[in-house]
């Protein structure tokens, strides 16, 4: 029996006990939900690179860590002041902590929020309105063996509800932090409803308090009704032996708005899935990304849009930088269904290799079944353009200087759609210091 | 201050500069004259220091040192500023940073202090307003979205915010109308002093109308064939560069 195969039959046993045990076990559309993700989990397996979505991406090291699951409550010993360095400055903003996959009370703060907007604990809600969440989740709304687990066993996460019309002025910040160190997973399962007509932000930051070795497995639901305004934030800057494993699945109903800054820095291997369906007319979508990976890190990004109504449009742009022997992922679909004229959808890629070890393998898809759209598509990988360098070199600047400019401003330019200036300038910051030998360019963050 | 001597100059296996000597002294401005592909541009990207040209024999010293030993950014802390014929778009980078940036490693080279964040906007705002560029070019990335005329301005204003000994003017002239012209030349003269010296290079006559060389060379095919005061400049403005290479062929 190889590796895989015996995990899996050790999840085979331990797994339908651990159900029962899950917030939610009581209502019966829950216990189906997770027994049918858990089966279709078994029979699609632990991803090989035989699968063609995980081709280039291999698991296999880390898997072992499935086998554990970080259940009991974490230790509460965590001070505020260890979390003021993934604040955003003096940025104020609604803000739950999450630590090894719990929700923490202590930890969060709330500022007051307008009438009838809920953000709670997934674990309580599960427990006690479940009722709830009925409507949004399934088990089929995520593709995919880790979607499929998370499915099967997810404990907690944040439930975001907006009711139609209401404006969440403050920016919603979900921190989620590592604290232990043992070489086990979480499953972090969050929800977002925004009511028609209602506008929020929503910042999904994962950060590591030092040393962990966990496997996160977050999955994202996003649902947004006519008219509906959400900025979606994924940060990513996990310690460098987490693994970090995520999808995103969005619904767009029409004239909708949904606005994506994916952002990897950390984590030995990190995975993100966003699959944003456009099912109503009108729906604007923007899927931005930034990647800066050094050392033996791996990241993929796969995403896929999907054009199902007319008169929609989509703008997609990844950028990377990747140094060392690390590797980059990036598979970019973009789907226009029949029926689905007048589409409008720009999707690119774009890289930096900085080392002749570092590899990138990137493919934009793009499938059209319907005439009158205006798509397109492109990718490049490169070196820094010379040119440039001697521009900046015949001004003054060292080499090491001009590189280090060139490759901040080619990375500062996903940056740059950021609305939140505190987020911004957080993540130059964060850029900055991954950048090899930044350090003495402090003036161009001004 | 600028001793070239029988510079051999190749570019991707073609000789491009075929014996260029050619002596600058501070205090003086030459203007390099010469037909499209004759190397005029070569000449001052080799002085420059970049790296895509091979100099495959001569010698270039600049204030006593050996020019060609220099990397670009040692180049233009000794003085050396070349403003380009096509000035380079960089996104991202903020062009006052790009200054502040060249200007404190020149003055850490030369054993001077940094210059504080107000010092160095008055400095700024002065060279911006003397080369009439509006001051929300300064917050802007480098040249772009700039036009053409913006591109050229912005090398002048470059220039004077960086003071070189030796300043290098690749066409900065072509592409520009008559006030933008008289606004750069007004750049120029304003930084002419006895202790440093401008390299004009440029098709036209039309620049030296308002920065009066003192020494005008033509070049043509990798060579100088012909130097002279501007009366020079004046002539092959009326008669073009064929009688020259016809009187050198002999």
């Amino acid at each position: 029996m190889n590796h895989a195969a015996e995990l899996t039959a050790r999840l085979q046993a331990q797994l339908p006990t651990i159900q029962n045990e899950l917030p939610g076990s009581h209502e019966s559309w829950v216990r189906v939900m997770r027994k049918r993700a858990l089966d279709s989990f078994f029979k699609h397996g632990i991803p090989t690179t035989r699968n063609e979505a995980w081709k280039y991406t291999d698991v296999r090291k880390y898997v072992d860590r499935l086998g554990a699951f970080a259940v009991e409550k974490p230790a509460s010993e965590i001070s505020v002041e260890a979390l003021s360095s993934f604040y955003f400055g003096e940025l104020d903003c609604h803000r739950i902590v999450i630590v090894d996959g719990r929700v923490s009370s202590e930890l969060s703060s709330l500022r007051s929020l307008p009438a009838g907007v809920r953000i709670e604990s997934m674990a309580r809600i599960l427990v006690e309105e479940a009722y709830l969440l009925e409507p949004y989740l399934h088990d089929q709304h995520l593709s995919g063996s880790f979607a499929e687990l998370n499915a099967a066993v997810m404990h907690d996460g944040i439930y975001i509800d907006i009711p139609d019309g209401v404006v969440v002025e403050k920016p919603i910040h979900l921190l989620f932090l590592s604290h232990k160190r043992d070489e086990d997973s979480s499953h972090i399962r969050n929800l977002i409803v925004a009511g028609e007509y209602s506008q929020a932000t929503v910042i999904e930051h994962f950060g590591s308090l030092g040393g962990s070795r966990a496997l996160i497995n977050v999955a994202t639901d996003v649902e947004l009704h006519a008219g509906a305004r959400l900025e979606h934030y994924k940060l990513q800057q996990s310690d460098i032996n987490e693994v970090n494993i995520g999808s995103v699945r969005v619904h767009q109903h029409r004239d909708s708005y949904y606005h994506s800054h994916s952002v990897a820095f950390g984590a030995a291997l990190s995975r993100r899935d966003i699959h944003v369906e456009m099912n109503g007319e009108g729906a604007e979508c923007l899927l931005n990304g930034l990647y800066l990976v050094g050392g033996r890190q791996h990241v993929d990004h796969h995403t896929r849009i999907d054009h199902v109504r007319p008169d929609c449009r989509s703008r997609e742009s990844y950028k990377g930088i990747i140094d060392g022997r690390a590797r980059a992922v990036f598979n970019g679909k973009v789907v226009v269904h029949t029926g689905a004229d007048k589409t409008d959808s720009a999707q690119s890629n774009a890289n930096l290799l900085l080392s002749d070890r570092a590899e990138i393998d990137t493919k934009p898809d793009l499938e059209i079944h319907a005439d009158d759209v205006k798509c397109a598509h492109g990718a490049t990988v490169g070196q820094l353009d010379m040119n440039q360098l001697f521009y900046l070199r015949s001004r003054g600047l060292t080499v090491e200087e001009a590189r280090n400019v060139l490759m901040f401003a080619f990375a500062d330019e996903v940056l740059a759609k950021i609305k939140l200036p505190e987020v911004r300038r957080y993540l130059e910051r964060v850029a900055f210091e991954k950048l090899p030998g930044a350090t003495a360019l402090e003036g161009m963050l001004v | 201050m600028l001793k070239i001597e029988n510079l051999h100059v190749n570019v991707g296996g073609k000789d491009i500069l075929k014996g260029i000597t050619l002596d600058v002294k501070a205090g003086e401005v030459h203007a390099v004259m010469g037909p499209n592909g004759s190397g005029k541009s070569t000449l001052s990207n080799v002085i420059a220091g970049h790296d895509g040209y091979e100099v495959t024999s001569g010698s270039v010293i600049y204030k006593g040192r050996n020019l060609l030993e220099m990397s670009p950014e040692e180049r233009a802390w000794e003085g050396i500023f070349l403003a380009f014929q096509y000035p380079v778009e960089i996104p991202g980078v903020n062009n006052t940073y790009l200054l502040k940036a060249g200007l404190n490693a020149k003055r850490k080279h030369l054993g001077l202090d940094e210059l504080d964040a107000i010092d160095f906007m008055q400095i700024v705002k002065e060279k911006a307003d003397l080369v009439q560029l509006d001051h929300s070019f300064l917050s802007r990335a480098v040249n772009e979205g700039f036009s053409g005329g913006e591109k050229k301005r912005n090398e002048i204003f470059q220039m004077a915010v960086l003071e070189p000994s030796l300043a290098l003017l690749d066409e900065t002239d072509s592409g520009l109308d008559i006030d933008a012209l008289r606004i750069v030349a007004g750049g120029v003269n304003k930084l002419r002093s006895p202790d440093r010296a401008v390299v004009l290079i440029t098709h036209y006559q039309r620049l030296l109308n308002y920065i009066e060389p003192d020494v005008v060379h033509v070049l043509a095919d990798g060579q100088i064939l012909k130097s002279g005061d501007k009366a020079l400049a004046l002539e092959l403005e009326e008669r073009g560069y064929d009688w020259v290479l016809e009187e050198t062929s002999v």
